[in-house]
């Protein structure tokens, strides 16, 4: 096996769509159809804001991405009642949602943990040692790469390109982009996560915006 | 090279992301003149004449591109392509943090050119700050009534939503951009029907890159003769170049397009670390096919790119130093694509994943010198028969590899056998369930 | 089509197509033949995702999908090229990548495009040495259809079959590239009622039959075309025959009928026809059994029972009944016994200028208009229950031909969705509805609408008011002045805006199809209501235009076609007159029995059932001093009551005719022998006839039958079995059935209106009942074992407030009791449905509804089970 093995999405392995792979239809349940809103009980916040989305489109399909967003977010991912109740707000099959759900890459069918740190192991992170920082990272945070730590609270993703490759090879800690990155960075950054700081704080000085270039005298 | 520039002029702004510093500096003058003072075919021949290009990769004039749309009284829409995920390239993630109002306007003047009654954003998910800070600048936008119903007394109207994708680099392709916007796999449509007659939602709809509107508000304001004074005759205007690899400052360099790439290699961007030399360079993102040292002195524009056997693409330059095998160069890309396939047509699902088991083969001293006749053959297959061109974003820049670097190739190929042992009798090749 | 034609060159070849008519078909016109996986014009526009029709057209730098290229006047089109070649033998090699070598063990082997075009287009080796991807296989995607993902070419058929042709949107593509395959939600099972079309859509062996699993080879088996006699869609199909056994159905596309789908019931009912459990010889009751007799003695007992009763005799026909048998059925009763009492319906009586009306030519609408309509009422019937290749038909029109869809019905239908608007009236009010969308109508105003004039009248009959109707029309106009729209409105329970919106609607459209349920005219007050149905067919002016009428959908397979032969009571074959007064309907000799109805003849029918107040036949039959059935199965009423039981014909093995609902003559072909002692039951029917006395030709063939028909009636005027052939003929568009009819069934015209009948609001603890066919509830099915999964048990529909209001919760077991009669239901809310109605399915073999009446809206108690004494 090479060395990108972490780098490789397997068939079927990450997440719940693997069971119907590996063991077939669940023969004897129902067919999963649009549920009705009694059948699921949705959060009253959820619903308004998957219906404010609704609005906001001339067709109420395009409310899809943001309504599965939003239920990833309060659930911490899709599960088959986030999904349920997404199918039943937008009156969409929950089969539709699911297809939908699994094309993208930030939207989790099996959960996951608690922080999201996705590395950036694309090429030009890759030419300056994306590897090395993800291990470290792993090391760091105790979860696999493209995997969750045991104790819940780390969700280590080798990610695409991210679109910051002048600060390669960088991260997004939760949506927030840090980069050059260290080995002794991962450790930073998984301790100040770890004792709860917020993750808009962590590495203050790594953050650039496409003008690490221009700032930098090397 | 020159000092001169359109989009990065005020880039360093303090506040800039705020309606009152960008107005302050002159923003929003584009839309109000376009508006009141300019019917919408003036703006649309005012932006042909310019002779701006579309800077998301095709590079099709944008003039043309938005007459193109119909004219009458049905339903119209633009899409702005702010899914950025060309790796290599990190313009418009700049432009949107530092800079949004003028994409705001540039949006809404594209909308008043192509007719559009709704405009969306679609920015890629990953970039979380960049769509919260779009959304507040909407917001001051719909405040200050330059977006909405009747936009500053004109008749006009148009709604603008900021649109957040969730991962898919295929999103970055116009149909498959719809495709997502209307809610469903990201999967790329036949053309034609080309947007501009059915695009979203069946409807006529202009698309455009990030970088593309927001150099319409300057257009505006200045004039096509303005514009024209950038750049070549065949590439006017400037262009964000984003130099990121083996290089000492990796950043984004706004150029005019024609000077030569050594001067934005070496001159902007600092040339390899000290010792090194560079080994090749994809002068338009990873979907390019590679260059070497001898091409270092060409324009930098996009017909001199093509003329090379490569293309202009994005603009973005990866530059790999001789210290990187060039099969390790070749496998991650092979599995970006792989992965970030769609999966609709045959050729790109399956020519992808095969490229891919083939050069894990040759990495892992597992292959012969056939294997690269077959791996190039196979790219080939590719070239021209996908339903869109990821597939070829992934045949063009391995079969180049593989011709330009063919001994190196087979040297790493016999290295690898020799430290895997003679092949051995069992070939094992794990299931699916002994990985992960 | 485009009507105008234009010159391409391919090959070298010049060729004339239609202008933009697709390549991949236009050049088949000069004998090329381009492969492909993904082209399915059945299912909408092409996805261009096989990239197996790649051609070379000159001019265009890429080679191109010709399955999504229209063909343009000069165009120079290449398929035998170099270019062309590498890139089909590309495509195949990529194919076969992943695609396991199966074909040895492979059911589509044989039958596989795959197959066929690797052979045909391939390179004929491949150089691919890696590891292919795996998935366990095969595993069950429902327990219908298995599902082997490794096969899959990810080809987007079954997908795209399952969201916009069935559109149940149940299967869909997980995951993305590579690792993308063929799913549903959670691994629930595929359930809808079209799932095995994508067994037939499939290019390769990834979706298949489990009943058909391993059973033939495509060079084992004989193909018998023949129609599905299940429900009134009356599919064509395609029995697959081993050694005299139906192994499989398959579809026989015809566009005129079914567009090529079949639904579930279709597919696998014909397992019935092989079920040990059938009557396969004449059964005698002898010491209160059944047991089995001769043909002698049967038909002797039959003769003397029937002789027996004479004039007090009925006969009630179940719906599989070919015309042949029906129209023999009738002869017996009217010419033998002396009596009128033969009743084919569900519904009450039907009045003669009604039933005529419903049948005229003038008002007729074929299957196919429905995709060229611009609008389409559907009233009171759920197609996918009753008749599901209509369902189909309809999103088809919704979908791709921006067909404006108004839905008018008591309960909720599958078409809800897509429905431009859908009212919701309380159930028995259908006749208030339509003179209250009659009025509505009449208000809209529409310069120069030729619609408001009386077709065929005489002008002489009366003068032109200041509207501008003559005739009958001014009849009606009177009528409804004297109600207000808000009036009828409120009876009906709807809201004056939607009737205005329908209206609007119907009115803004160039052509208007009608598809109305029988079901319409069930109950009181029934026959009235069909009246106002075709008051409305003409203030639509569904005769003026082509493209527009009325389609009916019967509750019973051959509904039409057996009114049409002569099984009503009021009306003979063709719809002619009768002599005497109109005999009883089922429901009437019911109430008679012990009077004067003493015998019953069953054919195909069991009416405890199967019709409404199951439990009052109960006591009819057995009060009855005689009883004779046909029967494939042993129904309740046949066990309990039937003195002689001759063995029924499957539909597999009968020879005969059946008249779809929008008319189209369709032969029922035998493609197995008869199993055990089972006749022909026209020759059977022939020799009661002549027993009984009957002046009948001893025919010797179904086509004998037939001509016989033919004679004595003037809709199916000089047809014979040829001339129906494989795809059926309409009568309506046979010159001679239209001149003989023309006598018949005279001149369209109003109705007499009547008074719309009010429906009591139900109080507290009480529900108002409507009861609504199912799909999956036909006798056969019980003897159909793959299908047993999909038996529904009895559930009360309900909207949620109601729920609330009763104290129900979702899956709680009720009561439902009603004059006597009870039984017991889950609970399942939707909101969906109106308030205060409450749904049952009717024809379940347990907790049927029929026992507190089918299609009749009688209030009744709800209560929680076992709560209350």
């Amino acid at each position: 096996m090479s060395k990108f093995d972490h780098l490789r999405g397997v068939p079927g392995s990450r997440n719940r769509l693997a069971a119907q792979v590996w063991e077939g239809a669940k023969v004897g349940a129902p067919a999963a159809e649009i549920p009705e809103l009694d059948e699921v009980g949705v959060p009253v916040e959820l619903r308004a804001t998957i219906e404010h989305h609704m609005s906001l489109y001339p067709d109420y399909r395009s409310a899809a991405l943001p309504a599965l967003r939003a239920a990833q977010h309060l659930h911490g991912w899709l599960s088959d009642e986030a999904i349920l109740q997404v199918a039943a707000v937008m009156r969409v099959t929950p089969a539709y949602l699911e297809s939908v759900a699994s094309f993208y890459d930030m939207l989790e069918l099996e959960p996951v943990g608690r922080h999201a740190i996705y590395v950036c192991t694309n090429l030009s992170c890759q030419l300056r040692g994306a590897h090395d920082v993800v291990e470290a990272f792993s090391g760091a945070t105790g979860a696999p790469v493209n995997g969750s730590s045991a104790d819940g609270q780390f969700y280590l993703r080798s990610f695409e390109c991210l679109g910051a490759c002048d600060t390669a090879p960088m991260a997004s800690i939760e949506g927030h982009y840090r980069g050059p990155l260290t080995k002794e960075d991962a450790t930073t950054v998984a301790d100040h996560l770890r004792a709860g700081g917020a993750p808009d704080e962590v590495l203050p000085e790594k953050r650039f915006v496409g003008d690490y270039g221009r700032r930098i005298d090397e | 090279m020159s000092d001169r520039g359109i989009l990065f002029t005020h880039i360093d702004e303090p506040g800039l992301q705020r309606l009152d510093v960008y107005e302050r500096l002159g923003g929003y003058r584009g839309l109000r003149k376009a508006l009141t003072a300019m019917s919408q075919d003036e703006v649309l021949k005012e932006l042909e004449a310019s002779g701006l290009r579309g800077r998301g990769g095709a590079g099709f004039s944008m003039g043309k591109k938005a007459s193109f749309l119909p004219h009458g009284g049905i339903e119209k829409y633009l899409c702005c392509n702010a899914d950025e995920s060309e790796p290599g390239t990190f313009k418009d993630r700049e432009l949107m943090h530092k800079h949004p109002h003028q994409l705001v306007e540039g949006v809404l003047i594209g909308a008043f050119a192509a007719g559009a009654s709704h405009a969306f954003i679609y920015i890629r998910g990953e970039y979380e700050e960049e769509a919260n800070i779009l959304d507040a600048a909407v917001s001051e936008a719909y405040e200050r009534g330059y977006a909405g119903e009747n936009i500053l007394g004109s008749g006009f109207s148009c709604s603008l939503v900021v649109h957040r994708g969730a991962g898919a680099y295929i999103c970055g392709e116009e149909t498959a951009l719809l495709d997502s916007l209307e809610g469903k796999r990201g999967n790329p449509r036949l053309k034609p029907p080309f947007p501009a007659n059915q695009g979203l939602y069946n409807g006529p709809t202009l698309i455009n890159n990030v970088e593309t509107l927001s150099n319409t508000p300057h257009i505006i304001v200045n004039g096509a003769d303005w514009f024209r004074s950038f750049g070549t005759e065949k590439s006017p205007g400037t262009k964000i170049v984003s130099v990121s690899g083996n290089v000492k400052r990796p950043g984004n360099y706004e150029i005019e397009l024609g000077i030569p790439a050594r001067d934005i290699i070496y001159g902007l961007a600092g040339g390899p670390h000290p010792g090194r030399r560079v080994k090749a360079w994809f002068p338009g993102g990873s979907s390019s096919p590679v260059l070497t040292e001898e091409h270092l002195d060409l324009p930098f524009d996009f017909e001199s790119m093509q003329q090379a056997g490569s293309m202009l693409g994005t603009a973005s330059i990866i530059v790999v130093d001789e210290n990187v095998p060039i099969v390790e160069v070749a496998l991650r890309l092979a599995e970006f694509y792989r992965h970030e396939s769609c999966g609709k047509c045959v050729p790109c699902r399956e020519g992808t994943n095969w490229t891919v088991k083939m050069l894990e083969r040759i990495d892992a001293g597992d292959a012969t010198p056939m294997d690269l006749d077959v791996m190039a053959s196979v790219q080939a297959n590719i070239i021209g028969n996908c339903l869109c061109v990821l597939g070829d974003s992934m045949a063009m820049p391995v079969g180049s590899m593989i011709k330009r670097f063919r001994p190196e190739f087979e040297a790493h190929m016999e290295r690898a056998r020799i430290a895997a042992g003679a092949l051995t009798e069992e070939l094992h090749v794990p299931l699916p369930s002994e990985v992960a | 089509m485009s009507d105008n034609w234009i010159t391409f060159t391919v090959d070298g070849r010049e060729v004339r197509a239609p202008a933009d008519e697709l390549l991949l078909d236009a050049v088949k016109r000069g004998d090329v033949e381009v492969p492909f996986f993904c082209y399915e014009p059945k299912l909408g526009a092409p996805v261009g995702a096989c990239r197996m029709c790649l051609v070379e057209i000159e001019g265009i730098p890429k080679l191109q999908t010709s399955c999504s290229t229209p063909v343009k006047d000069g165009m120079v089109v290449y398929t035998q090229t170099n270019r062309v070649k590498e890139a089909q033998n590309a495509v195949v090699e990529f194919l076969l990548v992943n695609h396991p070598l199966d074909c040895p063990v492979c059911d589509k082997g044989g039958e596989c495009p795959l197959q066929d075009i690797s052979f045909g287009w391939g390179p004929g080796r491949s150089r691919f040495h890696d590891q292919k991807r795996n998935f366990p296989k095969p595993i069950a995607l429902s327990p219908l259809v298995a599902i082997d993902r490794e096969r899959c070419i990810l080809c987007y058929r079954c997908v795209r079959f399952s969201q916009e042709v069935a559109e149940d949107y149940q299967l869909a593509f997980l995951e993305r590239a590579d690792h993308t395959f063929v799913g549903t939600f959670d691994g629930r099972p595929y359930i809808a009622p079209f799932a095995g079309n994508i067994i037939e859509l499939c290019p390769v062996g990834a979706l298949t039959s489990t009943s058909y699993r391993f059973r033939a080879r495509p060079w084992d088996i004989v193909d018998a075309g023949s129609i599905c006699t299940l429900c009134p869609s009356q599919c064509n199909i395609s029995f697959t025959i081993r050694d005299e056994r139906v192994e499989r159905v398959l579809a026989r596309d015809n566009e005129a009928v079914d567009d090529g789908w079949l639904c579930d019931k279709g597919r696998w009912g014909y397992q019935a026809v092989n079920s040990g459990d059938r009557v396969v010889a004449p059964l005698v009751r002898d010491g209160g059994r059944l047991r089995p007799a001769t043909w002698e003695r049967a038909l002797d007992a039959a003769v003397n029972g029937l002789r027996t009763a004479g004039a007090a005799s009925a006969a009630v026909v179940g719906g599989q009944t070919t015309n042949e048998e029906g129209y023999l059925v009738q002869r017996i009763f009217r010419e033998a016994l002396g009596s009128h009492n033969v009743d084919s319906r569900t519904g009450g009586p039907l009045d003669k200028h009604t039933a005529r009306l419903l049948s005229h030519p003038g008002l007729a609408a074929a299957v196919p208009d429905i995709d060229s309509a611009k609008c389409v009422l559907v009233l009171e019937t759920d197609p996918i229950n009753e008749a599901p290749i209509i369902d189909l038909r309809l999103r088809k029109a919704v979908r791709r031909f921006g067909c404006r869809l108004v839905v008018a019905a008591s309960g909720p239908t599958a078409l809800d969705a897509g429905a431009a608007e859908r009212i919701t009236f309380a159930p028995g009010t259908g006749e208030a509805f339509m003179r209250a969308l009659q009025k509505a109508l009449l208000k809209v105003d529409a310069p120069g609408d030729v619609r408001h004039e009386q077709p065929d009248a005489d002008p002489a009959e009366g003068d032109a008011d200041e509207a501008g109707v003559i005739g009958g029309q001014a009849q009606l106009a009177a009528f409804l002045a004297e109600h207000s729209l808000e009036r009828l409105a409120e009876i009906a329970e709807v809201e004056v805006d939607d009737l205005e919106e329908a209206a609007a609607l119907l009115t803004a459209a160039e052509n208007v199809v009608v598809i109305w349920g029988e079901r319409l005219g069930h109950g009181e007050g029934g026959a009235t209501a069909l009246g106002a149905l075709g008051d409305l067919a003409l203030v639509l002016g569904l005769d003026a235009g082509e493209g527009s009428g009325l389609i009916e959908i019967p509750t019973a397979t051959n509904g039409r076609g057996l009114r049409e032969a002569g099984c009503t009571p009021g009306l003979g074959p063709g719809l002619t007159d009768i002599e005497g007064p109109p005999g009883m309907t089922a429901a009437e000799a019911r109430d008679a029995a012990g009077g004067d109805v003493k015998a019953y003849y069953l054919l195909h029918s069991d009416p405890i059932r199967e019709l409404p107040e199951g439990e009052r036949w109960d006591e009819a039959l057995g009060a009855a001093s005689f009883v004779v059935a046909h029967e494939q199965f042993l129904g309740a009423s046949a066990e309990r009551h039937a003195d002689v039981v001759f063995p029924a014909e499957s539909y597999a093995e009968k020879e005969g005719t059946v008249t779809h609902p929008d008319g189209r003559l369709q032969r029922v072909r035998p493609a197995i022998g008869h199993p055990g002692e089972v006749r022909a039951e026209w020759q059977v029917l022939i020799d009661l006839g002549i027993r009984l006395g009957l002046a009948l030709e001893h025919h010797v063939s179904a086509g004998a039958v037939l001509a016989e028909l033919a004679e004595r009636s003037p809709l199916h005027r000089g047809v014979t079995l040829d001339e129906i052939g494989g795809r059926g003929v309409r009568w309506q568009e046979r010159d001679q059935s239209r001149s003989a009819a023309k006598d018949v069934l005279g001149p369209l015209l109003f109705s007499d209106p009547a008074e719309p009948r009010t429906v009591p609001r139900p109080s507290d603890g009480e529900l108002r009942l409507q009861t609504r066919p199912d799909l999956w509830t036909s006798r056969e099915l019980e003897h159909a074992p793959s299908l047993d999964f999909l038996r529904p048990r009895q559930e009360l529909v309900l909207h949620p407030a109601d729920a609330e209001r009763l104290g129900l919760a979702r899956g709680d077991l009720v009561r439902i009791s009603s004059n006597g009669n009870a039984i017991e239901a889950e609970v399942a809310p939707r909101a969906s449905v109106k308030e205060g109605t409450g749904h049952l399915i009717e024809g379940t073999a347990e907790q049927n509804a029929n026992a507190l009446s089918n299609g009749l809206p009688p209030v009744v108690k709800v209560t929680k089970a076992g709560t209350e004494r």
